[in-house]
This record gives C-alpha cells, sequence and structure tokens, in this order.
C-alpha cells in the first residue's frame, strides 16, 4: 500500500507562484485575510494529518468495509477516532460563515487540505465533505431560525450532513421524483419516501445527521418545476439546541460496491419524517444547483487526488523494481537488471500520470479561486465574470478530471504488473474507489451536456469567449518569451479551433436536436485538453522565470513538454469525431442493437 | 444480474459469410470431417453449456472467491460439478492432437467457444483454457513417453494444467528466474524454487493438475538463455496411468484479487519436487512459444467477451431504463420519461461498445484463421500464416483487452450510480477484465513485441505483407457497390500505418534506441484501429455482396455501426499517430529525480 506524501512543493508552487495566491485572497472582500504563514500553517497541518491519520486507514477501510445493522451503520475501525481528532483541530469550520462560528477562510485554501485528505482516505473524506456541503448551502438558503438551530453544531463539526437527491427511478432525472412532503399546521412537513445511494446517510462518526432532502408538496406541479428542499433531521434538535428526540429517518441497507467500500452508501427510508423548508416552496432544485457546483469541484478533486495518490505508488515502484535491460544500454550495470523507469513505455505511464495530476491541481485551483472570486470579491463586475466562468469551467473539471483520473489510475495499475491486480499493494483499490467519479454528482454524459448544451449553446457562445478571450489575452503576453514559443504557437491555435468547432456545432444543432448530445462528450474532452494546455503554458511560463537549475522548475517545462507533444494531439480526434456529426449515432433503429 | 446469450448469428456470420470458412477447411487434410454442419452443431451446444450452467455461476462465484485453508484451495460452491460437465462433454480437448484423443478442431471454431466461456465467467473458464494451454506445449514439445502419459488425461479434462512462469522478482524479465531442477540418475530432475501468480496452480476441480515450469539447471547460462522446462505433476503418475505418491508440490497462499475472484492465483512451493523434462535443455522459453501464441490469443479473447456481455446487459438496461426526454421531443409519450437509448450519448457508448466488439470478434477469428493456416496449411499458405500469426498476437492480446476494459466501463458508465453496485454485475466485467491487460505479458510487453521483435527486427517484411493484403483488399472491395464509403478511410488508414511504421524505424536507424519503446503503444493501437476498418471493410463486403444470410436488418446494422465506426472512432488513430510523430524526446530527457 503505498504511503501517501503531501505534494508540498507542487501545491505551493500552483498556489503562491502560479495562481498568485496572495492577491487573490487580498481581493476578497467578505473572508478573513489570509498571511502568508497562515496559509503555510494550514497547508503542512493538513498534510500531517491527511499522510499519518487518515492515509493508514485507507486500506483497512476497504477491507472492512462498513456494516449495517438495525441499530445503524458502523464506519470502519478507526474512522470515528480520526473524526474526533479532526473536529478537534477545528477542520470542519475552516471555510464556514464567522457568523455561525467558522473561520471564513476562502474555499480555495479548504480545497487543498480537502485534495490531501482525498489522496490519503477518499471514502473518509466523504463525510466531512459532505457534511460541509450541507452546511455551506444552509448557509446562503436556509431561514435564520434554521441556521440558529443547525449551523452551529454542523459548523463545529459534532453534526453533519448528507444531500438527498435520487430515488431507485430517477437519477439523472430528477423531475420523476416522488417522496411527499405534508404541511403541518405548525409550517413544518412531514417527509415520506425512499432514497437511495445516500452517501453518509447514516454512521456513527458524528452525533446527528442533517439531511438535505428534495421532495414534493402536495399538489406541486410536474417535473422540475415542483421540487422543494427540506432539512431532516436525524434526531430533532431539543429546546437546548441538542439531540433531542429520534426522527422517522432510517437506514433501510447499505450497497455493496466495487470501492469506496468505508463510505457508507445508504438507502434512506423517510416515514412521515419531520422536516421543514429551506429557502422557497417548488425552487429546491435552484437552492440544490447551486450547492452542486461546488460538489462537483469536489468530486474533480476526486480524480487529481486519487490520480495523484496513484502516481505516487507506481513512480516508488518504478525507481525500485528492477525488471530488464534499458533499450539504449545498462542503466543500473551493478544489478541484475534495470528500474522500470528506464523504459520509454513506462515513462510514458509515469508522464501521463503526472501531466494529469499536476495539470488538473492548477486547474482546479484556479477553478476554486474563480469560486471564491464569485461569492466574497468585493468588486461587482469580477464577482459577475467569474460566476459566468466558474460555471464553465464547472463541467470540465468534474468530468475530464476524473475520466482522465481514472485513465491515470489504471496507468498506476498497471506499472505495477501482476501486483497491481493484487489488493496488498493498494493500487486496484484506487482504481476501484475512483471509478465511481465518473457516475456521480451528474455522469461525464450529463457534464458534458451541461456544458455544451447550457453553458455554452445557452448562452450564445458567450460564455465560452469569456475564457477564450483569456487564453488570448496570455497567448498575446507569452509570444515573445524565451522558450514559451512551442506552447504559446500551439495554443493560439487550439483557441481558434475551439471556437470554430463550437460555431459549426451551433450551426447543426440549429438544424438537428441531437447533434448537442451526440458531439456532447467529445467536446467536453476537447474542451478539458485545451483547458489543461492552458494550465500547463502558464506553470511553464513561471517555471522559465525561476532558477534555471531548479529540477523542480525544469521537469515543470519538461512536463509541459510531454503534455504538448504527447497528449494534447488527441484533440484532433475528438474534433473529427464531433465535426463527424450525429447521424451514425441517430440512424440505427433501437431493434438493431442486439439480434 | 441479467442472463448471457451466446451470440450465435453473429458468430456465424463472421465464419461463414465473410471468412467462407468451410471452404478453407476443404483445403486442409487434417479437417477433412469439419464442415459448417458441425461447427454449427459446436458452436450451439456450445451456447447451451455456457448460457445454462457456467454462466450462473458466475456471479456467485465472485462473490464467495476461492478459499485456502492450510494448503488446501477450494473453489465456490458449483465450481467442480460444473467443470466435471466440460471436462464430459469434451470441452477440453477440442484443439487436441488426435492420437491422444483430442478433436483437432479448427482455432477459427474453437475461439468461439472460449469466447463464450469467458463472457460467461471468465474465472472458470480459466481453468479449462490453462489445462488446453499445457496440454499443448506437451503436444508440441514433450517426449512421446509424456504425450501418451499425460495428454489423454488433460484432453478429457480429468487432469488439470497450469503454467509456472513468474516469480516474486521475476516476471516479464523471466531471465532472472531462480528455481532450479538438479538432475537426477533416473533422467528425472528435482525441482525447487517458488513460483508466484500461478492461476489454477491448486485447486478442488480435478484429482490431478499438471505443471509446466520454467527452472534452471545447476550449471545453466545466466539470462533466458539458460531456462528449461519440466513437467511436474501434483500427484507422480504410475505406469499403468493410475496416481501416485504427491510430489513435492504445495500451494502457499492464494491472492487477494481486483477479480476473477474464482480462479485460484496461487503461489506455488516445488521442495524437490520430481519433474520432466519437456523439449532440450535450456530452451524452456522456446518450449513455451507455440503454446504463447494461443494463449495470448486466448487472453486477447476474455477483453473481447467481457465487452461482449457488458454490451448486452447495457443495451438491454438502456432500452429499460427511462429518464429524461429525447432532445428531438418525446418518443414514449404515455411514460414518464423515454428509454435512455432515446439518448445520443448514450448510443455512443453502446454503439462504441458494438463496434469493438464486432470488429473484435472478426478480429479474432482471422487470427485464428492465421493460427490454423500456420498448423494445418502447406507450403506458401503456412509460412505466411505462420509470419501472419507472430505479427498479429500482440495485437489481438494488447487490443482485444484494451478495448475490453474500455467496453466494460462503458457498460458500467450506462447503467448510472446501479453499475458501481455490485448486484448489477457491471461493476465485476470491469475488475474480470482489467488482469487481461496486464498478464500473460503487459500490453506494454506486447507492444515492444510488435514494434521491436514483429517489425522492426524484419525490417518491416512481415508488416509489408499486411498492408498489401489490405490494399488488394480494397482494390477488389472498390468494385463492389456502396463500399466508397468504408474502403476511403482503409486506404487511408493501411498508408498511415505504413508510413508511421517508416517514421519508427527510420528514427531507430538514427540512432534513437527509445524510438521503438517510446511509440510502441500508441503504434500497436493504430495498428488495431486499422485492422478493424479492415474487419468493418471486409463484414460490410461480405453485406454488400449479398453474402450475409443473416437477414436484412442484422445486415443494415453491420453497415450502420461499421459507419460510426469510422467516423467517430478511428479519427482516434490521428491523434495517436501525431504523437507518435512527435518523437521520444520528451518522454527521455527528463532526468529520474525530477519526476517527483
Amino acid at each position: 500500500m503505498p504511503q501517501y506524501t503531501a505534494p508540498l512543493r507542487d501545491i505551493n508552487f500552483v498556489l503562491k507562484d502560479v495562481l498568485k495566491s496572495d492577491k487573490h485572497f487580498a481581493s476578497l472582500a467578505t473572508r478573513e485575510e489570509v498571511s502568508e504563514d497562515l496559509m503555510d500553517a494550514i497547508i503542512s497541518e493538513g498534510a500531517k494529518f491527511s499522510e499519518n491519520v487518515l492515509s493508514p486507514l485507507n486500506q483497512p477501510g476497504d477491507q472492512e468495509g462498513c456494516t449495517w445493522s438495525e441499530d445503524g451503520v458502523k464506519t470502519p475501525k478507526g474512522f470515528k477516532e480520526a473524526y474526533q481528532q479532526y473536529a478537534e483541530g477545528g477542520w470542519p469550520s475552516m471555510t464556514a460563515n464567522p457568523e455561525f462560528g467558522g473561520q471564513g477562510l476562502p474555499n480555495s485554501l479548504g480545497l487543498v487540505v480537502t485534495e490531501m485528505v482525498s489522496s490519503a482516505c477518499w471514502s473518509w473524506g466523504m463525510y466531512t465533505g459532505l457534511s460541509q456541503s450541507a452546511a455551506r448551502l444552509l448557509e446562503v438558503y436556509a431561514s435564520d431560525e434554521l441556521q440558529q438551530t443547525y449551523l452551529g453544531k454542523m459548523t463545529e463539526g459534532t453534526w453533519g450532513g448528507t444531500m438527498c437527491l435520487t430515488e431507485s427511478h430517477c437519477g439523472s432525472d430528477l423531475g420523476l421524483l416522488r417522496t411527499k412532503a405534508e404541511a403541518n399546521a405548525d409550517g413544518s412537513y412531514n417527509v415520506t419516501g425512499t432514497k437511495i445511494f445516500i452517501s453518509g446517510g447514516e454512521h456513527d462518526m458524528m452525533e446527528n445527521i442533517i439531511h438535505l432532502v428534495l421532495a414534493r408538496v402536495e399538489g406541486a406541479p410536474e417535473g422540475t418545476k415542483g421540487i422543494s428542499l427540506f432539512v431532516v433531521p436525524k434526531f430533532l434538535p431539543d429546546e437546548n439546541g441538542e439531540v433531542g428526540e429520534r426522527n422517522g429517518v432510517h437506514c433501510g441497507s447499505i450497497e455493496h460496491k466495487m470501492g469506496i467500500k468505508a463510505s457508507a452508501t445508504c438507502v434512506m427510508n423517510f416515514d412521515s419524517a419531520k422536516g421543514f423548508l429551506v429557502g422557497e416552496e417548488n425552487r429546491g432544485l435552484n437552492a440544490m444547483f447551486h450547492m452542486m457546483n461546488s460538489a462537483r469541484l469536489g468530486t474533480a478533486l476526486q480524480g487529481l487526488s486519487a490520480g495523484e495518490a496513484s502516481f505516487q505508488g507506481a513512480l516508488a515502484y518504478a525507481k525500485d523494481r528492477l525488471q530488464m535491460r534499458s533499450l539504449s544500454g545498462p542503466k543500473n550495470p551493478s544489478g541484475p537488471a534495470d528500474p522500470l523507469i528506464v523504459h520509454a513505455d513506462v515513462r510514458r505511464m509515469l508522464l501521463t500520470q503526472k501531466a494529469f495530476a499536476e495539470g488538473s491541481r492548477a486547474f482546479i485551483y484556479w477553478v476554486a479561486q474563480l469560486v471564491d472570486t464569485f461569492y466574497f470579491a468585493g468588486d461587482e463586475q469580477a464577482r459577475k465574470d467569474a460566476e459566468e466562468l466558474s460555471e464553465l469551467l464547472t463541467p470540465i473539471a468534474k468530468a475530464f478530471v476524473t475520466e482522465t483520473g481514472l485513465e491515470s489510475a489504471n496507468y498506476g495499475m498497471q506499472v505495477f504488473g501482476g501486483h497491481g491486480f493484487i489488493s496488498e499493494w493498494g493500487m486496484e483499490q484506487i482504481v476501484r474507489d475512483l471509478r465511481i467519479s465518473t457516475l456521480y454528482e451528474g455522469t461525464t454524459g450529463i457534464q458534458a451536456l451541461d456544458l455544451l448544451g447550457r453553458k455554452v449553446m445557452g448562452s450564445g457562445g458567450k460564455q465560452l469567449m469569456v475564457f477564450t478571450k483569456i487564453i488570448h489575452r496570455f497567448c498575446k503576453e507569452q509570444q515573445d518569451k524565451p522558450g514559451m514559443a512551442p506552447f504559446v504557437t500551439k495554443l493560439v491555435a487550439l483557441n481558434k479551433e475551439w471556437g470554430e468547432i463550437t460555431g459549426k456545432l451551433g450551426e447543426k444543432a440549429m438544424a438537428n436536436a441531437d447533434e448537442v448530445g451526440a458531439a456532447s462528450v467529445d467536446y467536453l474532452m476537447y474542451a478539458g485538453y485545451v483547458s489543461l494546455a492552458y494550465m500547463w503554458a502558464r506553470m511553464a511560463s513561471v517555471a522559465l522565470d525561476g532558477d534555471a537549475d531548479d529540477v523542480f522548475l525544469k521537469a515543470k517545462v519538461q512536463t509541459a513538454n510531454f503534455y504538448y507533444q504527447r497528449i494534447l494531439p488527441r484533440t484532433e480526434a475528438h474534433k473529427i469525431a464531433m465535426l463527424n456529426g450525429a447521424d451514425s449515432l441517430m440512424d440505427m433503429p433501437e431493434d438493431a442493437f442486439a439480434f | 444480474m441479467p442472463e448471457y446469450k451466446a451470440p450465435l448469428r453473429d458468430m456465424q456470420f463472421v465464419l461463414h459469410d465473410v471468412f467462407h470458412a468451410e471452404q478453407l477447411w476443404e483445403t486442409m487434410a487434417a479437417m477433412e470431417d469439419v464442415n459448417r454442419e458441425l461447427a454449427d452443431a459446436i458452436l450451439e451446444e456450445s451456447a447451451k453449456i455456457n448460457e445454462s450452467l457456467i454462466a450462473p455461476l458466475s456471479q456467485p462465484g465472485h462473490e464467495e472467491g476461492v478459499s485456502w485453508v492450510e494448503g488446501v484451495v477450494t473453489t465456490p460452491k458449483g465450481y467442480p460439478e460444473a467443470f466435471k460437465q466440460l471436462a464430459d462433454g469434451g470441452w477440453g480437448g477440442l484443439s487436441g492432437a488426435p492420437e491422444y484423443g483430442g478433436q483437432t478442431m479448427p482455432k477459427m471454431l474453437v475461439l468461439l467457444f472460449e469466447e463464450m466461456l469467458y463472457s460467461s465467467n471468465i474465472a472458470m473458464g480459466l481453468y479449462l483454457t490453462l489445462t488446453s494451454g499445457a496440454a499443448l506445449a506437451i503436444a508440441s514439445h514433450a517426449s512421446e513417453e509424456l504425450k501418451t502419459k499425460f495428454l489423454p488425461n488433460m484432453y478429457s479434462a480429468k487432469w488439470a494444467g497450469a503454467m509456472c512462469l513468474t516469480e516474486s522478482h521475476a516476471g516479464t524479465d523471466l531471465g532472472m528466474i531462480r528455481t532450479k531442477a538438479v538432475p537426477k540418475a533416473d533422467g528425472s530432475y528435482s525441482v525447487s524454487g517458488t513460483k508466484i501468480f500461478i492461476t489454477g496452480g491448486d485447486h478442488d476441480l480435478t484429482e490431478n493438475v499438471v505443471h509446466l515450469v520454467l527452472a534452471k539447471l545447476p550449471d545453466a547460462p545466466a539470462g533466458s538463455k539458460g531456462i528449461s522446462l519440466f513437467l511436474v505433476p501434483k500427484f507422480k503418475v504410475n505406469d499403468d496411468g493410475s496416481l501416485g505418491e504427491a510430489n513435492g508440490v504445495s500451494c502457499g497462499s492464494i491472492e487477494h484479487k481486483m477479480g476473477i475472484n474464482a480462479s485460484a492465483t496461487c503461489v506455488m512451493n516445488f521442495d524437490g519436487a520430481e519433474g520432466y523434462l519437456v523439449g532440450e535443455i535450456n530452451r524452456g522459453l522456446q518450449g513455451m512459444f507455440t503454446m504463447m501464441n494461443y494463449e495470448r490469443l486466448s487472453v486477447g479473447i476474455q477483453g473481447l467477451s467481457a465487452a461482449e456481455a457488458a454490451y448486452q446487459w447495457s443495451s438491454l438496461y438502456a432500452r429499460e431504463r427511462t429518464q429524461s426526454r429525447a432532445p428531438s421531443g418525446p418518443v414514449n409519450k404515455d411514460g414518464a420519461a423515454d428509454p435512455i437509448i432515446v439518448h445520443p450519448d448514450v448510443r455512443r457508448m453502446l454503439l462504441t461498445q458494438k463496434a469493438y466488439v464486432e470488429a473484435g470478434r472478426a478480429f479474432a477469428v482471422y487470427v485464428g484463421k492465421q493460427l490454423d493456416l500456420s498448423k494445418f496449411a502447406n507450403g506458401d499458405a503456412q509460412e505466411r500464416g505462420a509470419a501472419m500469426v507472430e505479427l498479429l498476437t500482440p495485437v489481438a492480446k494488447a487490443f482485444l483487452t484494451d478495448k475490453g476494459l474500455e467496453g466494460t466501463v462503458h457498460g458500467q458508465q450506462i447503467f448510472g450510480g446501479h453499475g458501481y453496485v455490485r448486484e448489477w454485475g457491471m461493476e465485476q466485467l470491469v475488475r474480470d477484465v482489467r488482469i487481461s491487460q496486464i498478464y500473460e505479458g503487459t500490453n506494454g510487453i506486447q507492444a515492444l513485441d510488435l514494434m521491436g521483435r514483429k517489425i522492426a527486427a524484419n525490417g518491416g517484411q512481415t508488416l509489408a505483407l499486411l498492408v498489401a493484403e489490405m490494399r488488394e483488399f480494397s482494390a477488389s472491395a472498390a468494385a463492389v457497390q456502396g463500399m466508397d464509403e468504408f474502403v476511403s478511410p482503409l486506404t487511408e488508414a493501411v498508408d498511415n500505418l505504413e508510413s508511421l511504421s517508416a517514421y519508427v524505424l527510420e528514427q531507430t536507424k538514427n540512432g534513437d534506441a527509445n524510438a521503438i519503446g517510446a511509440a510502441s503503444v500508441e503504434f500497436l493501437h493504430v495498428m488495431g484501429f486499422t485492422l478493424y476498418t479492415y474487419m468493418w471493410a471486409m463484414m460490410c463486403k461480405a453485406v454488400l455482396s449479398g453474402d450475409c444470410a443473416q437477414g436484412d436488418a442484422f445486415a443494415q446494422a453491420k453497415l450502420h455501426t461499421a459507419r460510426f465506426f469510422v467516423q467517430r472512432l478511428l479519427p482516434q488513430a490521428k491523434g495517436l499517430s501525431e504523437s507518435i510523430r512527435n518523437g521520444s524526446a520528451s518522454l527521455m530527457d527528463i532526468p529520474e529525480e525530477a519526476f517527483i
């Protein structure tokens, strides 16, 4: 099992040197100030906790899994204790609103800690991540009374939270949901229905669980316009705000899954459970969607963090494992064979992992800054721009980073040869755990429809232009800088081509409603490769400014070069495929799919 | 978990309408008893036993797994009984040599049985196919005495076989193995050492397990030139053929793995076990080569099989599961939503699976045909077949399994969250197929074998044979009405393959020792895409020439799927080729210490 080591050098490089976190933090009017010392302390403490407390829980947690009984769900050994330590360390409150006891730190900083937690033990991190997401939603959408009742406990981390959306017959299509909410005389509701796939729906790590439940009020319009959002606590708070009476919410069973076995995936039965409306009736999806952007960025992080963990494992193994001689002559002449890392194809796999992990880190951190800016910046225009851009980039981050993360995790396994398939080495667990990330929080297909249909076409291409203009400006600034030409030339061409492809697809879509769906995933992957090309060019540019003998900085430029030469050509395939249109997808009759 | 249905119509289409197998068999003396009728009967019987007996054991076997207690390996419930039925049905001896009780069926046909077996249950299938593989190595290289003693019981699957190559420090690099074989006065050897990752190394399916073990004699040369091959049975066999005393072979433990949980992956300890030399001293690796071509194709078929099952189940699910409305307006107006097959992106995933599976099946049969030519034909046809086997085997192993994983992941994706939950069976397919990219030579090793040994080593001569064949096909197919949309992409793909291999050979000639390794995996994929274009063009030609005997709807679906393949999947070859043409420098320049 690979021991996780937080990639602090790269984290700092991206945050400080590439994304200028000091300037960014200073631009946020409604967040606490973040000095460099504070930032360093948070990151290094987060690293220690992840490496020393969480990483050792990862493999045993997979093997033990969660257990269900009538009394509830038991998480694997050590999970609860680790959580106590986490809560005592004040981590749950890091980015929470100071009004409810939070520390008010920017989300983009919180995300760095989440990345480390996620690499060390994703399943464990889900309990805290979902709880914090639920709290953030209540901070924005709930009434004062609900905020006063719940947010204190949730902020300090004694109470957790979940999102209850899916039902057995409705996943992507929430308009079909059936869970009912009947109004009581006291303004509360009785919530009845069954939800499935509820992560952290029941567990023993926190004393109470606050469910955010989508349901229909009687007489609500059909489809997505009739969905409301409710707070349904496992235990109703008593008059002192402490855990009181048990509510009618119970976990009926947990799923047996491919991975994330230490994360309880619950069937939740609501049986006239007492619930409280969040926001307005029939506007539940709006609040959820708002939340979903940050949840999607959190899921994108799974692709990055698993890719990073897999890369670390594979790299250590490739340096250690001796097998065959280098094709250009022995590199370890005194040993019986050369280390795997001398072989060109092993390097291809490792460099692909490295290029995706580091490129995705820069990309996600940047999007997180945009989300900060949108929420907290003083400048109104900056907020508006950041909103548009972060909305465009979020589905790209979610789907592209998880898809390429899965590719990377499979490479990590492949580098280990047969040992990669054996559980004790830990590499196959990374693949199994990560596999869910292209499914939940909206599948890759759903993200792609959101990107191309809602964001790009929906804005008549305007939302895309916010980004292509940024790339354009960057290329202009960089074009004469020594060493940047190979990157800038390619990026300029791709940026232009991206706009052209979008235009062509727009024309096709006017004639045929299926064109958007037919192009969407290829479009999203194309967008992802270009987005990472932009991040790699930015990193290369910063690295070229630094000490020319610094191996780390040199490697940045070399990895950028690898990305441009060996990965980026994939855009060509996506371009041709999507421009070839929908007919070859749609012409075949349904019956002809199977004989 | 859905039921598996053998794709008999497509198998018959490929065998009879595309490759005209019967005509080929008529040219081979050894195949005189084989005809279409017999082939179809075998396929139908195979479908029955696999669908009704083997497939239902897959999911429970996955959940239960194999157990090891104090050296005794127990397979999941129902496995010994089912294996016995396979054995009694003669399914272990399909390819066997007739003089020892084998049935000498052509590989083109036998591999379709293997496809069904693996689609039903890879873990169970391995016990049988490894037995056939071991029998093949024995038939090709062992002494008459060993053949007579062991082959009949292996063909009848009364005894199983296992291949013992890997040691903990030596996987890809077999030259480093340490297992020793010390000659004894009676001509046998005393074999000692520890082997790992031995599939079916021990189990309760058969009364004996016949191990083929790579080991070194005390004075053997270092490296791969000092490796010999030994037959080491779990129980010694008396001269009258009855089982004798236990040999010094024991299973030390079994591995806990990502998948194929019902297949015992064993650590095998040989402790002065009695072994018998197979072939010549120090020529052990050569003894493996014949068998390895068959094994590698067989592993490739695991990729095809898993993807076929994933396609069947996800295309069924896509027609039943309703979610959201079609972009062009409701299709299932009476229902609350439309079946997800109306969504273009779901179709993309389904067609991707279908296009790879059906081309993969045709390609597997095509490689099987080359194996049959190399074994049963004479003269030029035999030689050419043998050369093609060498060239195509690594592509079959690696491309079929890479596309197999991709197919199962798409299948899982179509199920949404349910694809991640065990009861639906989709995650098992992903987990079971994942090993096929690794064992029997990782796909990276296959790519090196292709680019280095099979192409560069002979200056691209064998590849030129294939290129010429594909061009000849294009020229002849161009006359068939409607073929242009398939012939043009094939022509372009073949030209690209040729110039791409020339580029890599040129780089090598110019002194870039890493050119081959840096290009190899992407090259193998470009070649795979090119060959699949060839397969699709052949299938379309069969349809457009009126050779398809499976009805119009079936024939039209072939054209649709081919169109999807060339328009939406084949473009990947362009990206891969560009990546190769950007050279090896970006892979090799970065120093080791800079990776972190």
